[in-house]
């Protein structure tokens, strides 16, 4: 198990969707970072909510659905391990790849774009923790539905720039039709995103949308496991 | 000893019968051959054995474990190699090797199996980059690197240009001579003639035949000849040489039928009573015909 993780985690790193689920959310961070105001509440949540959304419905449906289709799952199966444990493995390194992304994005926008820090670490955590749940879930959705590791990335595409749309990432929210915006903050990356915003502006997190990134969470990886197949 | 047990093993998809009483036994220290065209249920066999997938009935017992209930002790005790399987693009050869070792209690020391086969220089290669021969040596040394009592070789030179596959073949007469039993299946009928003690003829989800090539081959051969001079007296004590069954004559043209080495006799015999001839051709049977023999259906 120890040296699959090992083995997995050099995969990854030769993997370069990872380099860019970490440098596209740094890259737009810097971009729009250099005409913030110093304290700005608003960019850093949604660089955080575009660098976990990249990971989860893009680089972790890929990653597990081209695992099937080479057989290595299947493989995998022919060995006294079981393939269950390679799922794990990739899970807990993607979280971690989830992790640093954030990290990259905290320390570059609190040392050099001088933007706000959240002092509720507790619910930021919180917050982190059932977001990265919920879009990871349907990262595992993609996986157990899609046909082939291209597909997954299709779709994980497809389904990334809408969901983005709707939760308010490509154009601020008040900009966007109301009734458009009241619906984007219910789908799971729009309740992460608003739940960041809501820290990063001091208040505590609404438990109604805890809630609704839990219940995704919950069912979503319900049926992901109901609909996955090892080959 | 039987190390794998086969009996009256049945699975359908969907109304399809894909086995229909599937049953062999394969011998301790022998190249075993599952033999038979496409979609014929050899994949599905041997992914039974594998506990890879489950019978609707019928038993299966591999070193007289269940290869479903006893899954763990089974798969420490068997090697694989899968049809159309591959690794990840980035992993190295060593990386690969490695890995598989660390799943095994008791595995065979990675590097040596390096150098067996001949990946010594690719140790550091990515998957990707390597060759269709030296992917599939690659495999092999990952069926072989948990140190198996049995390995399973399914389709392995498929794709392989025959330079590749000749190589191939040496390598499993390898494995072998190392005391590993295989499992070969093929639907190469050269390739289980040049390497299987015994095999197992599949057809529409039975087995039609267990036999040494040989001995499927067996029966008989057709010699054809022209007597130059027309002189037949010495023709006429063929019939007499043990392994000639017949001879049919029409003018000059002259047909033998016989099994085993007849020809060798056949032409010993017109030597020795100075008969001349000429056009003289052998028809020999090959796996193909008894194939043909067996299902009343050529095989590709």
């Amino acid at each position: 198990m120890m040296k699959l993780a090992v083995v997995e985690t050099k995969l990854l790193t030769r993997e370069p969707g990872a380099l860019f689920s970490l440098l596209i959310p740094l890259f737009i961070l810097v971009v729009f970072g250099s005409s913030i105001q110093p304290g700005d509440t608003v960019l850093l949540p949604m660089a955080l909510a575009i660098a976990v959304g990249m990971v989860g419905l893009y680089l972790l449906p890929t990653t597990l659905a081209t695992y099937r289709e080479r057989g290595i799952l299947r493989r995998l199966s022919a060995t006294p391990v079981r393939p269950g444990n390679l799922l794990v493995v990739q899970l807990i390194l993607q979280l971690i790849l989830a992790v640093t992304a954030c990290g990259l994005l905290l320390a570059v926008a609190g040392t050099v774009l001088g933007a706000h820090l959240p002092t509720g670490v507790l619910s930021a955590v919180l917050v982190f923790l059932l977001g990265t749940a919920s879009l990871f879930a349907i990262g595992l959705l993609i996986a157990a539905l899609a046909p082939n590791g291209r597909a997954a990335n299709g779709i994980g595409v497809l389904l990334y720039f809408p969901m983005a749309y709707l939760a308010g990432l490509m154009q601020p929210k008040d900009q966007m039709p109301a009734m458009v915006a009241r619906i984007g903050e219910y789908t799971p990356l729009g309740a992460f995103g608003q739940s960041m915003r809501e820290i990063w502006a001091g208040a505590a997190p609404s438990p109604l949308l805890l809630g609704v990134l839990a219940g995704y969470a919950l069912v979503v990886s319900i049926a992901a496991a109901k609909f996955f197949r090892w080959e | 000893m039987a190390v794998i047990e086969v009996t009256d093993l049945r699975k359908s998809y969907a109304d399809l019968n894909v086995l229909d009483g599937v049953s062999f036994s394969v011998e301790e220290g022998e190249i075993f051959g599952i033999l038979g065209p496409n979609g014929t249920g050899k994949t599905t066999t041997v992914e039974c054995v594998e506990g890879l997938r489950r019978p609707d009935s019928g038993s299966i017992r591999i070193f007289g474990l269940d290869p479903v209930k006893d899954a763990r002790k089974v798969r420490e005790l068997i090697g694989v190699q899968l049809q159309q399987t591959q690794l990840p693009e980035t992993i190295k050869v060593w990386e690969a090797l490695d890995l598989y070792a660390s799943f095994y209690a008791d595995p065979r020391d990675w590097r040596e199996l390096l150098e067996e086969w001949g990946l010594a220089d690719k140790r550091n290669a990515r998957f990707g980059k390597l060759s269709g021969g030296q992917k599939q040596r690659l495999f092999i040394a990952l069926a072989l690197v948990g140190n198996p009592k049995v390995a399973f070789l399914d389709e392995l030179t498929t794709g392989l240009d025959p330079q590749a596959r000749r190589t191939t073949w040496e390598l499993v007469k390898r494995v072998r001579a190392s005391g590993v039993t295989v499992v070969l299946v093929s639907h190469f009928m050269d390739e289980v003639e040049e390497l299987c003690d015994r095999v197992a003829v599949f057809n529409r989800g039975k087995v039609v035949a267990v036999d040494t090539p040989a001995g499927l081959v067996g029966g008989e051969h057709r010699m054809r000849f022209t007597l130059m001079a027309g002189d037949a007296s010495g023709v006429a004590g063929l019939e007499d040489l043990p392994e000639v069954i017949e001879v049919s004559r029409e003018g000059n043209r002259v047909v033998v039928t016989g099994r085993g080495d007849f020809a060798t006799a056949v032409t010993a015999h017109l030597a020795r009573h100075h008969v001349l001839v000429s056009d003289l051709r052998i028809d020999k049977r090959t796996l193909d015909d008894a194939f043909a023999a067996l299902t009343g259906r050529s095989f590709e």
